[in-house]
């Protein structure tokens, strides 16, 4: 194939300068690019040998060209500085001045592809491309280009900016490489000194900085903010600490500006500062800054800032304390009673906190970083118990069961707010795993079942809720009191919630059951509390749901109800025939797809079902001819444990001689037939792993004595999907001459193959390499791509006949 | 303006507004909650309620053994229920003009009102109001009369007696008023009277205001009102609800800038989410089905019915309640059913699109016909025999007094697996399930309501922007059990003034203006001068023609020349003698151009003195004194007519006439 490519390379670089060509898709191009990018990274001899100087030329070529398409333009300058990567094309590039060519746009025949967005990205991947040694590096810095990448970084395109944002960077670390460290030392003295050229390009980026930040156009400062943030972070010592000097003075400036809309980009940047280690030193007054955003008059401005903190992991634990005290606050504010005398809700808070537009994002937001810090476990002096208790009052709030509080108007904007309520479930779900959770228990759990008995509450909601009764039943999951509150609590609500009217609300009950029968497994007092409950008989009329995914969430429920639990085989019984009839009815697959992963889970436990083992092969009769590939999948995940099951065990114990029988069984349920189907399957995951199923079954059969190989396991081809496919390959191998002759009808001796010889007739290797690939392996392969262009190129040109 | 208030009830409110010269009564709701201090009625002879004992006070000494029974530890009356009625010594209600009707619910007292108090106005409804009112009030005669009680309960009500009773009864208040159901005629009477009305459609009263319904998106046909002079507005909002249910949208628009606005009919349930309670009723029913057993929803026989059958309709495929039958028994089942589908121009947009399709514009047709849906008048008869369980049963009355909902309490009241999900906000269920205590039955308490909430109705008004709100003293405060929701009560600036029953209040607006008509030919005679840019005035002579409170101006009839005959000399008489008007002067004198003036014409001698109202200026030589205000000049000048015209003159000259 490869040596084709090189035609068909050449073809494509002499359509690819028509103006008037129009590309098959915006994608082809980058296709092209990644090839080229694989084979020159790896170094393919096979890419200098036939395409380099197809290449060079088209790129010679290009520049020559006066009117040219701007996306193959874009190209152009991707692949000049991909190619410029190595050494000698580079060489070649430049003393046939293609390089100056393409990246100095003042000397391109089109001055206004300049304007077009994607040219302009395509001069920036080439130059990124390209800048990848030191001479290269030296070309940027010795013809100015410095200036024009500047220019870039207050791009009108986000993504344009913040590229040439990473580009600086990149530079300002190459040039400043020689400087660095010992440990690459001996490098640097081979290198050449660092030049003057150099130097200035540092000292441009640097006063580039000074002056963005300083500027009156918001645009620029923004762009100068993330380019300092991004240096900050991703720059070496010297340079970062130079530049933060720079930056220094007008940062102050901004910083006390208290500017809203600069805010998250000030941040950034003090969150870079406050990561690097220059944060302990004085002389670059992080912490003055950090201090000055903290304590703003703006309370949106310091909660902002102090959840950065919160997430700067080296932060001393001082300021961590500062700005802990300024998450808190509007939680504690908000449910502060009015007994009690607050002396951290200041009048600029209790203010805010009363109108309803700044009320909720400062709750939210003080919420939000809770849980985060809560979760993380990040601080050791955090008061918990205050914050337990006062969640567990917001939360009261929220549906109007907490009586008056210090801010009353306060209350009222956060009745029936589902984002408050949502946050908060968060941060008490949290809390459950603090050391004090265990005092809370109670009070925790009346206020989540409150939740879940309050009609109003939202369906999202209702998720939160169930995830933090989760999270504190586990609190002490062991308690008498707990088990009393499912059982007499618990049990009646999830009764009533089955039968609600929004299916996402039955949906997440229905899990919640599986999640909660998960979670206490083993428990023998719960296991009895559960049987008795008539939980299962709800499962079971679940089973019916209209809504498919409530359906597919009871199967599982039902599933990880009856998985450890030793119940009477009735029960199983009657789940077993409600699960094959969703199997063989049911026109939506999830239902489908959940009742295999219960079979499955139901045959790995170790409990038996007697239930299931009668109906083992219609369960996989009906599995292997659905429609769905992640059932057919699943139903092979049932075959693997059967073999695993029946193969490996008669193997280890009994030695070679048991082998027959349980071949023997397999057979019966119909399980190699399945096999075979599945190969052929049209979807790719289900053939896949039915080869990779047949390739152990061979290495067994392998194994074993081939007397064992009964007639028993001759299959009989002729009334199988795949029978043909097999018998193609029989003759294919053993007479190919005589292949034409059979071609029309099998000989009757033809009929029935053994297992054996048809395992061995069948290339799976072969097969699985070839099923390994993506399905779109094909169409994505560089022939494919190249041949749509040029076929694309023809069409063009017919267009132009067929109009005129 | 006065407004007096005849019901302390915020949803079932009956007030009067005396505007111009019109008496209007707005509303006249029936307080039934009475009802509950009375035994049951039941249907079918019941053991249990024939058998109570009789209440004897403690010491013996009253014997009231026929009037009280004791029923699960509390006293009933055991006689046919009683209701309490608006307040009718308040004001002669005689002199009411016109009765403006809402919504069926609010107009149940009707009865009471025009028959026997010598009303002899016109009540004023919409259609679907006006039958489904008809309706209701068929059905309450017949739930009273199928069990007649011949004797009346009075001795009870005596204050010395009633103090010694126990419990809620000792507290019940008014109870002298308290009057027993109507009956059929004066039903009739009553309805004989109703002039039906559109929305937006505009009635004149007596030419001295116009009242026009417009659409409050509570039920079928329920209205708002707006009653309007030429210069003032006031408007009357009672039920109304934003929630999309079956009836037309509310029309908020039309009631903006009003001078008073009259808010009543408030949800009655304020932390209950109509949606979030539909989701309940339909959980709750769903799972006492599926475990075996039947609900029993006591309910009105129009309104909120609709909307459950409805929502029901969608939920019962996805709840597999596919086969379950539901009853719907009531005297008016069926026309209530029928009424709902023929008002199709009362019904919301997307129901009256469906008028045009060949399809029902309710979804409870369908379930009629595929059998899902039965209606039967009573339990007797067809019902029983076809009657199978488990199965929902929709039946009335709300209170559990009266009405085939007795008979169902008694039947299903001793299982548990059986559920009564109350849906109608209007009773208490707790003192509605008294007298059937101890009971096993399951209680779902759902009150759908899908009147205005408390935040709605604030910016409601923030909308349309009233002077004055006026509210009954329930809506000032937050609910009792509730004192701690600050949201859940109206904060207005103004604050809204807040009546309570048998208040009396005046209006706090004055009437400024009167609209008058010019006839052309008068107008055109009319001279007008421009006083200030803008502003022209002229002087208007003529005759004020006041008739049916239209006033019009008409030219002054001209002196008829001197009689030819005898005849004429009669009318000659009756003509006013038409003084031409002396001219009207307007403008202000400017005191130093006055001043100069003065010394124009050779008076020099002015001593000015400056006073709070303007100034006095001094004519030392002439002995004479200017007082120069605002609105009015002096000349003092003792005998010396020539001096006085002098400065009379002078000062005219600065003045405008007309």
């Amino acid at each position: 194939m490869e040596s084709n490519c090189s035609s068909l390379l050449s073809a494509v670089c002499e359509v690819l300068p028509n103006p008037k060509l129009l590309l098959p898709d915006d994608t082809s191009l980058e296709k092209l690019l990644d090839w080229f990018k694989d084979l020159i990274n790896h170094n393919d001899g096979q890419y200098i040998k036939h395409y380099q100087p197809c290449l060079l030329e088209f790129l010679h070529t290009m520049t020559k060209s006066e009117a040219v398409d701007s996306t193959v333009f874009s190209f152009t300058l991707k692949l000049t500085g991909l190619l410029a990567s190595k050494e000698d094309s580079f060489n070649w590039l430049q003393e046939r001045g293609v390089l100056l060519h393409m990246f100095d746009p003042d000397s391109w025949h089109e001055i206004e592809l300049w304007k077009n967005a994607s040219v302009r990205g395509g001069w920036l991947q080439g130059l990124w491309n390209m800048l990848q040694y030191q001479q290269a590096v030296g070309f940027f810095c010795k013809t100015g280009l410095i200036k024009l990448l500047l220019s870039l970084q207050n791009d009108e395109s986000f993504f344009l900016s913040s590229l040439t944002n990473q580009i600086l960077v990149h530079v300002l670390n190459l040039v400043t490489l020689p400087v660095l460290s010992s440990s690459i030392e001996s490098d640097a003295q081979t290198r050449p000194p660092v030049s003057t050229d150099c130097r200035s390009v540092t000292a441009e980026v640097m006063s580039h900085v000074t002056r963005s930040l300083s500027s009156e156009e918001q645009a620029a400062v923004a762009s100068g903010l993330r380019l300092l943030a991004v240096t900050v972070e991703q720059c070496r010592d010297p340079v970062k600490g130079q530049l933060w000097e720079h930056a220094l003075e007008p940062l102050e400036v901004l910083v006390n500006l208290h500017d809203d809309s600069l805010n998250l980009s000030v941040m950034a940047v003090l969150q870079a500062a406050a990561k690097s280690p220059f944060f302990t030193n004085p002389e670059y007054k992080v912490e003055t800054l950090i201090d000055a955003m903290l304590y703003s008059k703006n309370t949106n401005e310091s909660l902002q800032c102090a959840a950065l903190i919160l997430q700067v992991d080296s932060c001393p634990d001082h300021l961590k304390k500062k700005a802990t005290d300024v998450v808190v606050r509007p939680l504690l504010c908000v449910t502060a009673s009015s007994t009690i005398v607050q002396d951290g809700c200041d009048s600029l808070l209790a203010n805010q906190l009363s109108q309803k537009a700044s009320c909720v994002p400062l709750l939210t937001q003080s919420l939000s970083s809770i849980a985060d810090f809560v979760f993380k476990n990040s601080l050791d002096d955090v008061p918990i118990r205050s914050i337990t208790s006062s969640v567990i009052q917001l939360l009261k709030m929220c549906i109007g069961h907490q009586p008056s509080t210090f801010l009353r108007t306060a209350a009222s904007h956060v009745i029936g707010c589902c984002k408050i309520q949502k946050y908060s479930l968060d941060v008490l779900q949290s809390l459950a795993d603090s050391k004090e959770s265990v005092d809370f228990l109670q009070e925790a759990l009346t206020v989540l079942l409150l939740y879940l008995q309050c009609p109003d509450t939202h369906a999202t909601v209702f998720k939160k809720t169930y995830q933090a009764v989760l999270k504190w039943l586990g609190v002490s999951s062991s308690s008498p009191t707990v088990l009393e509150t499912i059982s007499h609590d618990l049990y009646p609500l999830l009764k009533k919630l089955v039968c609600d009217g929004r299916w996402e609300v039955r949906d997440s009950t229905l899990e919640f059951i599986m999640q909660l029968t998960a979670a206490f497994k083993g428990n023998p007092e719960y296991n009895e509390a559960f049987r008795n409950s008539g939980m299962i008989s709800v499962l079971l009329i679940s089973l019916s749901d209209g809504e498919s995914y409530v359906q597919a969430s009871a199967v599982s429920a039902l599933g990880e109800a009856l998985t450890d639990t030793p119940l009477c085989a009735s029960f199983q019984e009657e789940a077993v025939t409600h699960l094959l009839s969703i199997l063989s009815k049911d026109a939506e697959s999830f239902p489908r797809r959940a009742v295999m992963k219960v079979f499955t889970s139901w045959l790995k436990s170790p409990l038996s079902f007697t239930g299931l083992d009668n109906h083992l092969s219609s369960v996989l009769s009906l599995g292997s001819s659905d429609f769905d590939w992640e059932v057919k999948v699943q139903t092979l995940e049932i075959v693997d444990m059967l073999m695993d099951n029946s193969l490996s065990c008669s193997r280890s114990s009994q030695g070679r001689e048991s082998m027959k029988q349980p071949l023997h069984r397999l057979m019966g349920l119909g399980l190699f037939d399945l096999l075979l189907k599945c190969l052929f399957d049209c979807d790719r995951p289900v053939s896949q792993k039915a080869c990779a199923l047949l390739i152990k079954l061979r290495s067994v059969l392998r194994e074993t004595d081939s007397s064992e190989h009964s007639d028993d396991l001759t299959l009989d081809i002729s009334s199988c999907s795949w029978g043909e496919e097999v018998l193609q390959r029989f003759h294919r191998k053993q007479q190919p001459e005589e292949w034409s002759s059979v071609k029309n009808g099998a000989p009757d001796s033809l009929k029935k193959i053994h297992l054996c010889e048809i395992l061995e007739l069948l290339e799976l290797e072969d097969m699985q390499c070839i099923l390994s690939l993506s399905s779109d392996h094909v169409i994505n392969s560089p022939r494919s791509v190249m041949e749509d262009i040029l076929s694309a190129a023809q069409q063009s040109e017919l267009n132009v006949v067929d109009c005129y | 303006m006065k407004l007096y208030c005849l019901s302390g009830h915020p949803t079932l409110p009956c007030n009067v507004l005396k505007f111009k010269s019109t008496t209007i009564m707005l509303d006249c709701g029936l307080d039934t909650s009475s009802a509950l201090y009375f035994l049951p009625l039941p249907l079918v002879h019941s053991p249990r309620l024939s058998k109570l004992p009789g209440w004897v006070s403690k010491d013996g000494t009253v014997n009231l053994e026929k009037e009280l029974k004791e029923c699960a530890g509390r006293v009933f009356v055991d006689t046919q229920p009683e209701f309490c009625l608006p307040e009718r010594e308040l004001l002669d209600l005689s002199t009411v003009d016109v009765i403006l009707i809402s919504n069926y619910h609010c107009m149940m007292a009707l009865p009471y009102i025009t028959e026997h108090t010598g009303f002899s106005g016109t009540v004023y409804a919409t259609e679907p109001t006006f039958q489904i009112g008809r309706l209701l009030m068929e059905e309450l005669v017949t739930f009273m009369e199928r069990v007649p009680k011949a004797q009346s309960a009075t001795c009870w009500k005596n204050k010395e007696i009633q103090r010694m009773l126990p419990g809620p009864l000792k507290d019940a208040v008014d109870v002298w008023s308290w009057k027993r159901c109507y009956n059929m005629q004066e039903v009739n009477s009553a309805l004989s009277k109703v002039q039906l009305v559109g929305y937006s459609q505009k009635v004149e009263l007596f030419g001295a205001v116009q009242v026009t319904p417009l659409s409050s998106g509570y039920s079928l046909g329920s209205s708002n009102w707006i009653i309007q002079s030429h210069y003032e507005k006031v408007s009357y909002v009672s039920g109304s609800s934003l929630l999309t249910t079956h009836p037309q949208p509310m029309d908020q628009s039309s009631l903006k800038n009003s001078d008073v606005l009259i808010l009543t009919g408030l949800t009655q349930i304020p932390t209950a989410n109509p949606d979030g309670m539909l989701g309940e009723f339909c959980s709750n029913l769903a799972m006492t089905i599926r475990a075996g057993g039947n609900v029993l929803v006591p309910c009105y026989s129009s309104g909120v019915i609709y909307d459950l059958l409805e929502c029901l309709y969608q939920f019962m495929d996805s709840a597999n309640l596919g086969t379950t039958p539901f009853y719907f028994i009531s005297p008016v089942a069926n026309s209530s059913l029928e009424f709902s589908q023929i008002f199709a121009e009362w019904l919301c947009q997307n129901k009256q699109s469906k008028v045009y399709l060949p399809e029902p514009p309710f979804p409870h047709a369908e379930l009629i016909q595929t059998n899902k849906l039965k209606h039967y008048p009573s339990i007797h008869g067809e019902f029983s025999s076809e009657f199978r369980q488990p199965c929902v049963v929709f039946t009335g009355h709300p209170s559990l007094r009266f009405g085939d909902v007795v008979h169902f309490m008694e039947l299903w009241g001793k299982s548990s697996l059986n559920t009564i999900i109350f849906t109608e906000p209007d009773f208490s269920y707790l003192d509605a399930l008294a007298p059937y205590q101890p009971l096993a039955m399951k209680c779902v308490y759902c009150p759908i309501d899908t009147r205005l909430n408390f935040h709605q109705v604030s910016k409601f008004l923030k909308e349309v922007q009233p002077l004055h709100v006026v509210c009954p003293e329930q809506y000032t405060q937050p609910p009792p059990s509730q004192s701690h929701r600050a949201d859940l009560m109206l904060e207005l600036q103004p604050p809204p003034m807040a009546y309570r029953r048998c208040s009396v209040l005046g209006l706090p607006f004055r009437r400024r203006y009167e609209r008058i008509h010019l006839l052309p030919e008068l107008a055109k005679s009319l001279v007008p001068s421009e006083i200030k840019p803008g502003v022209s005035v002229a002087t208007v002579s003529a005759v004020l023609q006041s008739k049916d409170n239209k006033h019009v101006l008409q030219p002054v009839p001209k002196p008829v020349p001197v009689p030819p005959s005898k005849k004429r000399k009669r009318l000659m008489e009756e003509v006013p003698d038409l003084l031409s008007p002396k001219p009207l002067l307007s403008g202000a004198v400017p005191l130093e151009a006055f001043l100069a003036s003065l010394h124009k014409s050779g008076i020099t001698e002015v001593k000015v003195e400056e006073t709070a109202d303007g100034h006095i200026l001094h004519l030392q030589a002439e002995d004479a004194l200017i007082q120069l205000e605002e609105d009015a000049t002096h000349i003092v000048c003792d005998n010396n007519e020539p001096l006085r015209t002098a400065l009379r003159d002078l000062v005219l000259r600065f003045l405008q006439k007309l």
